[in-house]
């Protein structure tokens, strides 16, 4: 993704956006059996297969799957878990059912190719949803495609039972730390939580010590990453609080790999997940009813923005809960609460499901330099007029240096032990612990106490001076060797180190539940980091189940229910902007693509078009951005002018050509991810891909016509099926109403001026004129079969201008921008100052009027006309966007004296 | 608003000299905007501390345009604050902050050179678990504008020799900054970085307090910052004080059981002006820095270009200059 700049607003970000998200970041123990391992298994091989296919209805009798699982499995390492194989060997009972459970296909001669076939399909999956991370890297942003193993992580129903105890209740023990850090401090005043450790802390806010939170809840959910020790017993590595990410790609692996091992899944019992997000939407909500007063509580899901590295799933998981995704300039403070700008004006919002780190939500009192945030919103928060989910202020709570202090804090505030153990950690801030560890240093990781470079916390070279210089900076913890959970790569079943992100859930009457899945990671090898930033992996997990599995789902049919959800929700402003914008890129697409045919078609055949005509043609280039100002016109040099057109075609940065704006529609398209189709979102990507590929030639070298000729037919297809699921596949609320009238306005402003230019020129009296100006209309067809070869400037502005039957006519949209502007949201006098910029009725012209004028005379008419159109189009689109989109003023800005 | 009152002027402090001074003080800032401001919403810490040895006796905040929120509030510190908003358009702010304030002398009786070594306080401020708990321990943890800076540490190590007790130690860090620094008006930023000021060697009062704050802070004895105004000429006449004309501000440096120090154990020092405070400063508030004390804080949405202009004037009260007991106004 770059930073492009266009007309469109939108598309320019602050740099603080390039915020990469510290929860994924994960280091992982540091060993080196791969390349051994690799060696090994090239000696033994994959092995001849010495078994049948087997019959599809007896698996049980077959030396089958499970054995050519086997196979195929790097041989185990010693001195940790293997989640595929007991120590003897033989599959664990969990693998050795789902072996018999997976398609028969996968047993015999064709397994490793049945594998691959699968695997294959996953990764097309993920592509075609449009499942993507963004990556952050010295130059930028880019989206890679989400990354997900073919095999699931499988939980046994008795390694979850422990988990989940253990998980729901270091949330109980986080959740009573938190009320007291920001009540009455007893942890600090006991001595049993170092003051530093909340005191040094970015992420305590003092700003809200002593502040109540709407029914006493602070936290709704929280993510723990687990690892398994070599004795099979589980340890949290870490925990995340602020906002944990990684829920909407634990939904959507789930949605892919199932689809893969349908038998397996449903036999196996594996529990789902739908009930656990329900969950989390019904406690927000009956919160957020505390603070609505009596009014149905409205809930937002508030982003980080289009390049945080997690947008996708912000976008993913505001679609399937059924919430407005919003950004911080989508919101605004008003006497001490929180309102949502939408086109129907601010509408009051009571609960925010945010993914945005605490110190950028409001740059008033937190991070200044914050442009994702919401100046005031620390106000409304201790007016305790707004739910947030989580409240602001928990960030302390991820540091690797509480783990220690756990325990005694579990057992003053709970009056409990902790069931699931923390991995050993010490805190170097402490004399005593310091002194204590730092006499066997070895397997030891050392880690920032505090927030690094963004990152919760950083792993650093050992260092005792660095120590010694300032010791509560550093922690140090036990480096543990994670469990290997078994992935499919390069024909073989290989042992990758795991670790199992699990989410808790809050209901309402303070209990928490863990969620029955999770999002697996896996380093790609030792030594390496399980940072999906950094070449990791994800694995869909499944957790088997005794007792019958709930069925609950949420996930709507496509679109319907999506739609249906959205109609209930007001339009945010930015919703409606991008898709007001939708709406005219994708008219200047196509009036661009139209125009380029014309252009090469000019060029190519030596027609008899005259030099005022070629100026014309020229001018309607450079104006629509089609080449660069400089260039010599069509008459000067149609070589030249050819050389530049081509030239430009592809250029996406630093042109304002067809790829340039399929950019731009792509990313307005990103945009809008929450409310588009799959299918609508996947073509808007393609059609920029395609036209890409299409002209993609040797290096250094221009397309020629005929190949681009051809790819500009694909590409008018394309723009023709994304108006048609723009017209016919979307709601007919204000924001596809904005849609369509950006798209009229985008038209009428484009037929303007071509024919204002062609007017001007005047050349509408010569027969190639009228010839390449009904081709610019898209209306020869219909002149002919009027009008025959009569080339009559009365008939052209019969056609092109006056009769509002013809799609294309100056009349014809403006009757259909009339009735689209009636019907935004506003009251009559609104309407009236809209529909006052247009004429009452037709395009404000008769044929009377070029009665007994001549050609000259009438053309400075028709000119006339087409520059006071064009006007009233772009004041038009300037009255929109002030009314319904822009917070008046711009950007924020801080200030202190 | 309105906050006017001396609850009990003779409560005050047998413990201090009889001395007291009355002050009136008028701090203005006005932000003109090229563009029409929105919106706009601020933080405002602008009011007086009160405690036994500064007593307010009159105080108004006056915004316009006319703010259509406003909330009173103390912050974390203890300080008064008030979170004002505008929602209509704007070309002009004016935050006009009139106080009257009675001051005393805290440190009239105190005996820097007594006192428990600096070494036990800060051996006192490390963690030991199940030990008691000391608040001004936040004050010895590095803050966003003066964060950790291992040349700091040499610096005030140089003043906070072996066994020396923290008050001697920490007048001597003063007069050292004092000497080594040059005080420039503009060589800064609000937002300068206290590495800078301290590489360059000058500031105004702000980084100042920042490097002798940072200083303290390394070698392991709380600090604070002290935001507030100063009389422009020396309560006994003699001389102009430095920082007079915009808000001023100074340290507090923690020396719990020094001899003469009020019960909190903070004692101020003033490295702009080289000396204690005594009647010629006044406190608006307290934080670990300059950025949680900010006298005016804002984000407007809009604006373009503006102009600023802050004025401060602190000045005797006609006739005030009475010995003894005090008198509301």
């Amino acid at each position: 993704m770059t930073y492009g700049s266009t007309a469109h607003p939108q598309a320019s970000k602050p740099l603080c956006d390039l915020k990469s998200n510290p929860e994924c970041e994960l280091e992982c123990d540091t060993e080196n059996l791969s390349q051994g391992l690799a060696r090994l298994s090239a000696l033994n091989g994959p092995g001849k297969p010495a078994v049948q296919r087997a019959l599809p209805l007896d698996a049980t009798a077959l030396p089958s799957t499970g054995e050519a699982l086997l196979r195929r499995a790097w041989p185990a390492e010693g001195g940790v878990f293997d989640e595929l194989r007991q120590a003897d060997g033989r599959l664990r009972s969990s693998w050795a059912r789902m072996a018999q459970l997976m398609p028969p296909a996968f047993s015999g001669v064709d397994a490793a190719a049945s594998l691959d076939r699968r695997l294959t399909q996953v990764v097309e999956r993920i592509r075609q949803d449009g499942v993507t991370h963004n990556v952050f890297s010295e130059t930028g942003v880019a989206a890679r495609p989400w990354s997900l193993e073919l095999l699931p992580m499988i939980i046994e129903a008795a390694d979850w039972a422990r988990i989940e105890r253990g998980v729901a209740q270091r949330a109980a023990v986080l959740q009573a730390l938190l009320d007291d850090v920001y009540g009455p401090q007893q942890v600090l005043h006991e001595g049993l939580l170092p003051p530093a450790l909340v005191l040094r802390h970015p992420g305590y806010l003092r700003p809200l010590q002593g502040v109540a939170v709407p029914g006493g809840q602070r936290l709704y959910i929280l993510a723990f990453d687990l690892v398994r020790a070599a004795d099979g017993d589980w340890w949290v590595l870490a925990q995340r609080t602020q906002s944990p990410s990684g829920l909407g790609y634990v939904m959507h692996n789930r949605l892919v790999i199932s689809r893969q091992f349908p038998d397996a899944f449903r036999e196996l019992d594996v529990q789902h997940l739908a009930s656990g997000f329900r969950r989390l939407l019904d406690t927000l909500e009956a919160r957020a009813r505390l603070v609505a007063r009596g009014q149905a509580p409205r809930l937002v899901f508030l982003t980080s923005g289009l390049y945080s590295e997690t947008y996708f799933e912000h976008a993913y998981l505001a679609r399937y809960l059924g919430l407005p995704l919003v950004e911080g300039s989508d919101l605004t403070v008003l006497a001490e609460g929180l309102y949502l700008k939408t086109v129907e004006g601010l509408q009051p919002v009571h609960g925010v499901l945010r993914r945005l780190d605490d110190d950028f939500c409001d740059p008033l009192e937190l991070r200044p330099d914050s442009a994702l945030g919401v100046p005031g919103l620390l106000q409304v928060a201790r007016a305790g007029k707004v739910v947030l989910a989580n409240a602001l202020g928990s960030a302390f709570l991820e540091s690797p240096a509480l783990m220690g202090f756990l325990p005694g804090i579990a057992q003053r505030l709970c009056g409990q032990a902790l069931e699931l153990p923390s991995v050993p950690s010490w805190w170097c801030g402490e004399p005593a612990a310091w002194a204590d560890v730092q006499r066997q240093m070895d397997g030891k990781l050392l880690r920032s106490t505090f927030p690094q470079g963004g990152r919760t916390s950083q792993v650093h070279e050992f260092s005792a001076a660095a120590i010694a210089s300032d010791p509560e900076a550093w922690t140090l913890q036990n480096q543990m060797r994670f469990s290997r959970a078994p992935i499919w790569s390069q024909a073989a079943v290989q042992p990758r180190p795991a670790v199992v992100r699990v989410y808790a859930v809050a209901d309402t009457q303070g209990r928490w539940h863990v969620l029955p899945g999770g999002m697996t990671r896996v380093a790609p090898r030792e030594h390496s980091s399980l940072s999906m930033q950094r070449g990791g992996t994800s694995l869909d997990t499944w957790v088997l189940s005794d007792a019958p599995v709930d069925p609950f789902s949420m996930l709507p049919p496509r679109l319907t229910a999506a739609d249906i959800r959205q109609r209930r929700s007001p339009v945010s402003s930015r919703t409606g902007e991008n898709l007001f914008w939708m709406g005219r890129y994708t008219e200047r697409t196509e009036q661009q693509v139209r125009l380029v045919r014309c252009l090469l078609q000019v060029v190519d055949t030596d027609n008899d078009a005259d030099s005022a005509a070629l100026l014309v043609m020229s001018q309607l280039a450079t104006l629509a951005g089609l080449v660069p100002e400089a260039v010599p016109t069509l008459g000067q040099s149609k070589h030249l002018f050819q050389r530049a057109l081509l030239a430009e075609l592809s250029r996406a940065e630093g042109a304002f050509s067809v790829s340039f704006n399929l950019h731009a529609l792509e990313r307005t398209a990103q945009a809008l991810r929450e409310r588009l189709s799959v299918e609508q979102w996947g073509l808007m990507r393609q059609m920029g891909a395609d036209f890409a590929t299409a002209l993609a030639g040797a290096s250094g070298q221009l397309p020629g016509p005929i190949r681009v000729v051809a790819a500009l037919d694909q590409l008018a297809l394309q723009l023709a099926a994304a108006t048609g699921a723009q017209t016919d596949r979307m709601t007919r609320d204000h924001g596809w109403r904005l849609l369509t009238v950006g798209r009229l306005i985008e038209r009428l402003v484009g037929l303007c001026a071509r024919l204002e230019r062609f007017a001007a020129e005047q050349i509408l009296a010569s027969a190639s004129g009228v010839e390449l100006l009904l081709d610019l209309f898209d209306s020869a067809i219909t002149f002919r079969a009027r009008y025959q070869r009569h080339d009559d400037l009365m008939a052209l502005t019969e056609l092109l201008v006056i009769d509002n039957a013809n799609p294309r006519a100056l009349a014809g949209v403006l009757r259909r921008l009339r009735t689209e502007l009636r019907k935004l949201p506003g009251d009559s006098a609104w309407h009236d100052l809209l529909l006052s910029r247009l004429p009452a009725e037709g395009a404000g012209l008769s044929l009377e009027a070029l009665d007994g004028l001549d050609d000259s005379q009438a053309q400075g008419v028709l000119r006339e006309r087409a520059l006071q159109l064009g006007t009233a189009a772009s004041a038009l689109a300037d009255d929109i966007s002030h009314r319904y989109f822009t917070l008046p003023g711009g950007a924020d800005q801080a200030q202190l004296v | 608003m309105n906050a006017s009152g001396v609850i009990n002027p003779s409560g005050a402090p047998d413990a201090y000299r009889p001395d007291s001074l009355a002050l009136d003080i008028h701090h203005e800032t006005t932000y003109g905007y090229a563009q029409p401001v929105a919106q706009s919403h601020h933080v405002a810490h602008l009011k007086p501390l009160q405690d036994e040895a500064q007593v307010l006796l009159d105080f108004d905040l006056t915004v316009s345009p006319h703010p259509d929120s406003w909330r009173e509030s103390l912050d974390s510190f203890g300080n008064g604050c008030v979170h004002f908003a505008l929602s209509q358009p704007h070309r002009e702010l004016h935050v006009q902050a009139r106080s009257r304030v009675r001051v005393w002398d805290r440190f009239a009786l105190l005996d820097a050179q007594a006192g428990e070594a600096w070494e036990t306080l800060r051996d006192r401020m490390r963690y030991v678990a199940c030990a008691p708990y000391d608040p001004a321990v936040q004050f010895v943890q590095p803050s966003p504008f003066v964060p950790r800076l291992e040349a700091l540490r040499g610096y005030g190590l140089a003043a906070f020799v072996p066994q020396v007790p923290t008050a001697q130690a920490a007048l001597a860090l003063m007069q050292r900054i004092y000497a080594d620094f040059e005080y420039r008006s503009s060589s800064t930023a609000v937002d300068t970085p206290v590495a800078q000021a301290f590489a360059q060697r000058s500031g105004v009062c702000q980084d100042l307090a920042h490097v002798m704050i940072g200083a303290c802070r390394m070698v392991g004895v709380p600090a604070r910052y002290v935001s507030g105004y100063l009389l422009t000429h020396a309560a006994d006449g003699s001389h102009a004080m430095v920082g007079a004309d915009a808000s001023h501000a100074w340290v507090q440096v923690y020396a719990p059981g020094t001899p003469g120090l009020p019960a909190d154990g903070w004692l101020d020092f003033d490295p702009t002006n080289n000396r204690i405070p005594g009647l010629e400063h006044v406190r608006l508030a307290v934080g670990r820095d300059y950025g949680d004390v900010t006298p005016l804080r804002g984000v407007i949405r809009g604006g373009g270009r503006h102009t600023l202009s802050v004025g401060v004037t602190t000045r005797r009260r006609p006739g005030a200059a009475a010995l003894g007991p005090v008198v509301a106004s």
